[in-house]
């Protein structure tokens, strides 16, 4: 290759010594018909981008936000990952009512509702404005349609049928009006319909949901490129206060540092949440607005409760005490994120501090392992391609290797790999994830979930917690249930997910916090350009 | 002076070998222990400082070394293993068999390393150290068959291998006691620079996660963690940098060097 080039290259040498100016079709032409010609291409290119340029007024803007995670399919009932509701809640579906940046819940296609006096029976008053993107209405049809649906169709992941279980029927009062009946009082439903399970459909879209999602937001699907990104234009029949952007490009990035230097070099408008936290200084100009807020998202070192090893008490109580959260919080994610102590985040109602649980000691953790009776401990900790988990793998797999455990890594491809491999066959010991759903403690009550985790008093605790008549007794015995999840040391909660937002200084109605699964960016503004 | 080459490139060959040589016998400190003090200058405890989580810059480029000539030793053992006798047996054929043979290579010459491993891993399940070798030995086949056989031509339109035909060995006996010996100065040379592409790869592949998992050390890897601190903390990409630089210059001088001293009359028409 290198001898092709230096060849071509002395011939253009000698042609171009000879009076002769070189084109790479090999022919030799002479340099003042050459010179005429660009200079009659230059002068005709140069009045046209002129003409276009100078009457152009400024446009709206198409804001692109890089994200670290990209979907397999664009339907969030049917298929994990956060990537989905990440682009695609409240920015493209609505729910009856959604959690506000503070984790409130405020309402949205429902404009009121009201809750029977024993905590059976929600009544809905729907925006009688409402239309999805197709102009069909959003009636009390279309809402029974939906939510029906996560009942029905057996391709609905079972997390989200779980979520509907406490329902027993669905009323349509009038076209604005629904009812819903439930089984017994649940203070988590209307949370749990504040999320993908309560996303409301357009009726007519349900069979091509995967790849044509149709929703009443203030944004409508433009183009999907797997693996690359999501296209969302501004849906301008818009039944409420509509954006002013011209849209948001959803651009996915693999590669934090990559994301880092798209937004440095003026690629993108808004990062989701910075992956390389110890690159942030980068952004400290007035070209940039760093917003550090809290997240639902707990990274955990999940256990598989089925192995044998981690079966025992002791053993998951050693390795909890073997590992220094607070440090390897601030070596691997530059000492951003609170330290949680249990699968509760600080904006839930029912959380208390129990980071302190489980202080680094590995004489402690020795003498539990040695208590225990296994020797020669050897794990597989199988994770994911996100940012922070090889950082973490690798800080772990050293301070236990301190009191005795031997853990062997193995990087697995996010998402379907890792899905597949530790989620679907549980074919794994440990791993480390970040759960980013909001109250999502209730997993470590579902026994049918990855981790095989089923202890009683856990679930009784969180069944009791979703039935209490008032707030003061669910607070109090959710709090219970993630003690008992940390004295069990169920997993071992390593650090809370700081929520890093990096816009261009121009941009604003981004919210600092994550408590949803969704990118909200439907109060977002930038000035045309 | 006429052997600089040679000897500038087996110096820092003996250099990547000593350092992997030492590694096996003593550490500053184990190359995997985190903690205190992160992002560390050099100092008593840590002659070259501390990374992100505070393991030893000084350590882990010394068992990067093991990494680096494992995957080079095995990845053109397989290359050699493989191409070679390949090579000889379509030097040695005629017709649809050579064709088929050297079409093979080409068609594997033109598919990628980097795809292969990303196959390897997916096939596996995940990407290790066996992914990386596996995929750049598969690659580096065509290149040993090509230059083994052009060799093996030559020799086999020798007078004394003629010979040896009239008198009835076959090409299992000629290929080993005529044709492996004289193109055994070609395979040696291709080997070198063939290891120069391995180093140069397994830190590729490192350095897109496709390579050595988190817990091994490896240049390559090490390049790819010290990324967010390339501006505050550049020797964390610069130390791994310049031994990658210097083991896969090391490796190709080497290769030049011995082909000018094993092939002199290559030397000349290079020239």
């Amino acid at each position: 290759m290198l001898c092709l080039h230096s060849s071509t290259g002395a011939l253009v040498d000698r042609a171009l010594d000879s009076g002769a100016t070189y084109n790479p079709y090999g022919r030799i032409m002479r340099t003042t018909a050459a010179r005429v010609v660009a200079a009659t291409i230059s002068a005709v290119l140069t009045v046209v981008l002129t003409a276009c340029g100078g009457t152009s007024a400024p446009a709206d803007r198409q804001l692109v936000v890089g994200v670290s995670t990209s979907p397999s399919s664009l339907d969030p009932t049917t298929a994990d990952g956060a990537a989905i509701s990440q682009a695609l809640l409240y920015n493209v579906y609505e729910t009856l009512v959604k959690i506000n940046d503070t984790g409130d819940i405020v309402p949205l296609l429902a404009k009121e509702w009201s809750v029977s006096p024993d905590g059976t029976s929600y009544t809905f008053e729907l925006q009688p404005r409402a239309t999805f993107a197709s102009g069909a209405p959003v009636d009390s049809h279309a809402v029974i349609a939906s939510l029906q649906r996560i009942i029905d169709d057996p391709a609905v992941l079972p997390i989200l049928k779980k979520k509907m279980e406490p329902v027993s029927s669905m009323t349509a009062v009038d076209a604005d009006t629904v009812q819903v009946q439930l089984n017994q009082p649940s203070n988590s439903w209307l949370f749990d319909i504040a999320e993908r399970a309560g996303i409301i459909m357009d009726p007519n879209s349900h069979a091509n949901a995967a790849s044509q999602p149709q929703g009443s937001g203030p944004f409508r699907l433009d183009n999907w490129t797997q693996g690359d990104e999501i296209k969302l234009v501004r849906n301008s029949s818009y039944w409420g206060t509509g954006t002013k952007l011209a849209g948001i490009t959803f651009r996915k990035y693999a590669d934090p540092n990559a994301m880092n230097a798209a937004m440095l070099s003026g690629e993108l408008d808004i990062i989701s949440n910075v992956a390389a936290p110890e690159a942030l200084s980068q952004f400290s100009d007035k070209r940039f607005t760093v917003l550090e807020g809290t997240s639902t998202g707990e990274i955990i070192l999940a256990y598989n409760h089925a192995s044998p090893a981690l079966s025992n008490l002791q053993v998951r109580q050693a390795i909890n005490y073997a590992i220094d959260r607070k440090a390897l919080r601030d070596s691997v994610w530059a000492g951003k994120g609170e330290l949680i102590g249990s699968m509760v985040a600080p904006t839930d109602p029912w959380y208390q501090d129990l980071s302190g649980e489980y202080p680094y000691d590995p004489a402690k953790a020795r003498e539990l392992l040695a208590a225990s009776g296994i020797t020669d401990l050897n794990l597989r900790l199988r994770i994911p391609t996100l940012p922070y988990a090889p950082g973490a793998a690798s800080y772990i797999t050293s301070q236990l290797a301190e009191v005795g455990i031997t853990a062997t890594v193995d990087q697995l491809e996010f998402p379907a790999t890792w899905v597949q491999t530790v989620m679907v066959e549980r074919n794994y010991d440990m791993t480390i994830i970040s759960h980013t759903e909001s109250r999502d403690i209730a997993n470590f009550a579902n026994p049918g979930y990855y981790w095989n985790y089923n202890n009683t008093a856990v679930q009784e605790s969180i069944a009791a917690a979703n039935v209490a008549p008032t707030t003061a007794e669910r607070d109090q015995l959710m709090a219970q249930a993630a003690k008992l999840i940390s004295d069990d040391a169920a997993a071992d909660f390593l650090w809370l997910l700081p929520n890093l937002v990096v816009t261009t200084s121009d941009v604003t109605g981004v919210g600092a916090n994550a408590v949803s699964l969704s990118f909200d960016m439907t109060a977002a503004a930038a000035p045309p350009k | 002076m006429k052997r600089a080459v040679l000897w500038a490139g087996a110096t820092l060959v003996a250099l990547v070998v000593l350092a992997c040589l030492v590694s096996v016998a003593w550490l500053p400190t184990d190359p995997n222990t985190v903690g205190t003090p992160t992002l560390a200058p050099p100092s008593a405890d840590h002659p070259l400082g501390t990374d992100n989580l505070g393991r030893d810059l000084a350590a882990r480029l010394l068992v990067g070394a093991r990494s680096c000539l494992l995957v080079g030793v095995v990845a053109v053992s397989i290359g050699a293993v493989i191409g070679v006798p390949l090579g000889i047996i379509a030097g040695g054929s005629r017709g649809v068999a050579a064709t088929v043979l050297m079409r093979g290579a080409d068609i594997v010459y033109a598919f990628p390393a980097l795809l292969l491993a990303i196959l390897l891993a997916a096939a596996r399940g995940h990407a290790s150290t066996f992914t990386a070798m596996a995929a750049i030995g598969l690659s580096t086949i065509p290149a040993f068959m090509r230059v083994t056989r052009s060799a093996a031509v030559d020799v086999l339109a020798q007078d004394y291998v003629m010979a040896a035909r009239g008198a009835g060995f076959g090409l299992g006996h000629i290929a080993l006691r005529h044709v492996l010996p004289n193109v055994a100065p070609v395979v040696l040379v291709q080997s070198s620079s063939a290891f120069g592409v391995a180093i140069l790869a397994e830190a590729s592949l490192s350095y897109l996660g496709l390579g050595t998992p988190p817990t091994t050390p490896s240049w390559g890897r090490m390049i790819y963690e010290a990324q967010s601190f390339v501006y505050s903390d550049i020797q964390l990409a610069a130390l791994p940098g310049i031994c990658i630089a210097a083991a896969v210059l090391g490796f190709n001088l080497l290769g030049d060097g011995l082909r000018d001293l094993l092939d002199p009359t290559l030397r000349e028409i290079t020239r």
